[in-house]
């Protein structure tokens, strides 16, 4: 009983996925799965799931970062900016992911050491970093992508069909998505942050440095938006004002939609931000192919279809956190897991 | 009324949930000015008993009376009007409510007129209760501190603005430091000579004796027999309980201090404001030095301290031989020092994770390899010989450590240090909410560490504890050391007492 009721915790975000794919397969004719389709869909969730494995971090420690998406737009239009000023094209890769890590770096700072609510300080970095997006775009007016760069839009295999979707630039998401699955999950970066999550004060007590993993997680979270910036600027070929807007919202509810919860915790890995992010992209492409987004309708479809499957996830989890709060002495605890207690065979002074 | 000789009757009371039988079969009987000790294993079934008095759960089958009246409760109110209040084991309290709001939560329509609720009539009567029975007063919209022993008293002042006739109190006492115990029993004696009775739970036995007039001992959920107080020993009660011979020490044998020359901590002028004055002291290899005081002499305070995570004001804590001063806590969990806060639930363990996650928290900085590399295989092989050393009850490593009961969660919480190669292990409270058995294995478990060489700081609020295990105890007061006893004749529950107060 115990087993089955975490397990359902973990396997709601599994079920939404598959439905919502089945049902937008069967819907579209199959068109969903062709392969031009899922490469479509891939490229679609790069940038969900770059920025989604260093929000991540921050989300498990029980903290939100909403300026993921305008940190993107910034160190996209900061970089393009100065490449062009600098007339070197590579330039760019170094400064977006600086310039990026800076941000995170400086809500992290606010966050662990003036104890600002991260909501409440991303959410003034949300609005605030996008009047400078503004004039920084308006400086450079009309920017592209320096064609020094579009190899990385290349297939690999340029002669094999089958592998076109297989880009320099996917990659390089390869690479980053591997990193940031090892950092997380088997590092003491991401086991620590899920303490920080779980309870701030045992990891404290333990010798956490607390205030350093704060930090450490917000410039995580700011160099993926860096990284995610040059993915988009790759995929949209250069900057504009809207860039990364809505970037954060899609973001968290990809990091929720995969089960993690709100609180962070244990309940937060990396594959859920995965799966999250594919199913949030399924759906908004799903959307587009049963040809509903020219709709009115689209988009709220897509918010009551976010809606029910996050509603699922945490019937799932509520379920099991009532299961969890037994009394000291309440043998109903035991009838779950089945051990008798009494520690019977503990005496043996 | 009816006629009654009995304030209290239980006949034949079944509980169960879903496969595990909580009560069987169940007959007690509660005299008017009855003290009644209710003692058995974690899971016995003691506390589903008093649930069960208290309208919190309902029974199976069997029957209750309570003066000579059939008594069903439906739910905790219910009972408060029967005359039953009851202290819960889990804390109670709404922190974010003044305090005169939370002793009258569930019964504020008396002082609601027109949907506003009268204030002071409030106050006045929440101070009117603590008066009444000698507890400490609080200031206008005075908010609980959050504080456990703080919270108990006001769990208890609200059972007690019940004006019930039976009280129950599950496992108060050791959430409360000395000097409120003290006023605990008095509340106790007083109810004895209104005519009204207790049942209480505890694990300390000693305890129970000393204040109880007669025990009733659970096993597996069923009764195993009544005793009266006068007539038994913490022997008996104690096999009664297990249903074997407990045998062995439990406490330290030897009468001297045992340890070696080597100082490990050096404690110089420790000041932390409200809490700690000028605390100075040293720790040797293979000592364990004990802190006792009452609830605001800052014991508390000094294992924090010492393990770098409070700003202190003046004063420094170093590690002698490394010569390494103690700024933080990564500082201390890098150099080899433990420590086991009082809070189990709230300052130790991460209730919603596994085993797993807990038992190697504090060995992540040691586990790795190159790169970072905690590797899963290494993590799983220190759980589970964590679990078989420690005869941890579980279904796995992978097991949520709050469906484990308060002894095993508190061997996890030990055992996770003592896998270490420790220099330092400071342990606050580490028997509470624990029963005979885990306590005695936790005694072994110091002494063990003694052996090894391992420098203790024990901080308890149970005196005979600190008495039987450490070598030398530093008595403290209003934040300060008063005097500082060595193992040996003087070293009795009077002479500490004496200081403390």
């Amino acid at each position: 009983m115990n087993k089955f009721m975490s397990k359902l915790q973990d396997i709601v975000p599994i079920i939404a996925f598959v439905v919502v794919l089945l049902f937008f397969t069967v819907k579209s004719d199959g068109r969903m799965l062709s392969a031009f389709n899922i490469s479509l869909l891939i490229e679609q969730s790069i940038i969900i799931v770059l920025i989604g494995c260093g929000m991540l971090f921050v989300v498990a420690q029980g903290s939100i970062d909403l300026s993921v998406g305008v940190n993107l737009a910034f160190s996209g239009v900061i970089s393009m900016w100065a490449s062009e000023q600098l007339e070197s094209p590579y330039l760019m890769i170094p400064i977006a992911i600086i310039v990026g890590l800076l941000v995170g770096i400086l809500n992290g700072v606010i966050v662990a050491k003036l104890k600002v609510p991260s909501f409440m300080l991303t959410l003034a970095m949300l609005i605030g970093l996008r009047g400078i997006v503004h004039k920084i775009q308006f400086k450079i007016n009309v920017s592209y992508l320096s064609p020094d760069l579009y190899w990385l839009n290349k297939p690999v295999f340029e002669d094999v069909e089958r592998l076109q979707f297989l880009t320099y630039k996917m990659i390089v998401f390869i690479v980053i998505l591997a990193i940031m699955y090892y950092v997380f999950e088997f590092t003491r970066v991401g086991r620590n942050s899920q303490a920080i999550g779980e309870n701030e004060i045992v990891a404290k007590y333990v010798g956490i440095r607390v205030d350093i993993m704060k930090i450490a997680a917000f410039g995580l979270s700011g160099m993926m938006s860096g990284c995610a910036a040059l993915f988009s600027i790759l995929n949209v070929g250069g900057t504009s004002q809207t860039m990364g807007s809505f970037t954060e919202m899609k973001v968290a509810m990809a990091i929720f939609l995969g089960g993690v919860l709100v609180t962070g915790g244990v309940t937060a890995r990396m594959y859920k931000v995965i799966l999250g992010s594919f199913t949030i992209t399924i759906i908004v492409n799903g959307l587009a192919l049963i040809s509903l987004s020219q709709t009115e309708v689209s988009q709220s479809v897509e918010g009551v279809l976010l809606l029910l499957i996050l509603f699922a996830t945490i019937i799932a989890n509520q379920r099991n956190a009532r299961r969890i709060t037994p009394l000291d002495d309440d043998p109903e605890e035991n009838a779950l897991t089945g051990s008798a207690e009494g520690n019977g065979a503990v005496v043996k002074v | 009324m009816s006629e009654y000789n009995n304030l209290l009757e239980i006949r034949g009371l079944y509980k169960s949930f879903g496969s595990t039988k909580a009560n069987i079969n169940v007959d007690f009987t509660l005299k008017p000015g009855e003290i009644r000790g209710l003692i058995g294993e974690n899971g016995s079934g003691k506390s589903t008993l008093l649930s069960q008095l208290a309208g919190i759960y309902g029974h199976d089958a069997g029957e209750m009376f309570v003066k000579g009246e059939p008594y069903r409760p439906e739910s905790p109110l219910d009972a408060n009007r029967a005359g039953i209040a009851m202290v819960m084991q889990e804390l109670g309290v709404i922190e974010k409510l003044p305090i005169a709001i939370n002793m009258f939560l569930g019964r504020l329509d008396k002082f609601t007129t027109a949907g506003v609720i009268n204030r002071k009539m409030l106050r006045d009567s929440a101070n009117a209760v603590l008066t009444k029975w000698e507890l400490p007063g609080f200031g206008k919209n005075a908010m609980p501190s959050g504080a456990i022993e703080h919270n108990k008293i006001i769990e208890l002042a609200r059972a007690l603005s019940v004006e019930p006739d039976i009280l129950l109190l599950d496992e108060i006492t050791q959430s409360l430091s000395l000097n409120n115990r003290t006023k605990l029993y008095k509340i106790m004696n007083r109810f004895k000579a209104m005519g009204k009775s207790v049942i209480v739970i505890t694990h300390d036995i000693e305890e129970m004796i000393a204040i109880t007039d007669s025990i009733t001992v659970l096993r597996d959920g069923e009764v195993v027999g009544d005793v009266l107080t006068a007539e038994t020993t913490a022997e008996k009660v104690r096999y009664m309980m297990v249903g074997r011979e407990i045998s062995g020490d439990y406490y330290r044998a030897d009468r001297a201090p045992d340890y070696r020359d080597e100082v490990v901590v050096t404690a110089e002028h420790l000041t932390i404001p409200g809490e700690v004055e000028d605390l100075s002291f040293e720790v040797h290899r293979g000592e364990i030095l004990g802190f006792c005081g009452l609830s605001d002499s800052g014991i508390h305070s000094v294992g924090k301290a010492v393990y770098g995570l409070s700003k202190l004001k003046g004063g420094s804590v170093r590690l002698t031989a490394k010569d390494i001063t103690v700024k933080n806590g990564a500082v201390a969990l890098k150099h080899h020092m433990a420590y086991v806060p009082k809070d189990r639930d709230n300052e130790a363990l991460m209730l919603h994770a596994r085993i797993i996650d807990n038992a190697t928290l504090p060995s992540l900085g040691i586990l790795r390899s190159a790169l970072d590399f905690l590797s899963p295989r290494k993590l799983k092989k220190l759980s589970n010989e964590m679990i078989a050393k420690l005869t941890v009850k579980t279904t796995g490593y992978a097991q949520n450590i709050d469906a484990l009961s308060g002894g095993n969660k508190q061997k996890i919480n030990l055992g996770r240090w003592l896998a270490k190669d420790l220099d330092v292990l400071i342990l606050d409270c580490p028997t509470r909410g624990v029963d005979v058995g885990v306590k005695a294995y936790i005694y072994q478990l110091m002494k063990e560490a003694k052996e090894q060489g391992i420098a203790m700081i024990l901080i308890s609020d149970e005196l005979t504890e600190v008495i039987g295990m450490a070598d030398n105890l530093i008595v403290m007061k209003d934040g300060r050391p008063v005097r500082s006893i060595t193992r040996g004749d003087s070293f009795t529950e009077q002479s500490v007492i004496e200081v403390m107060i």
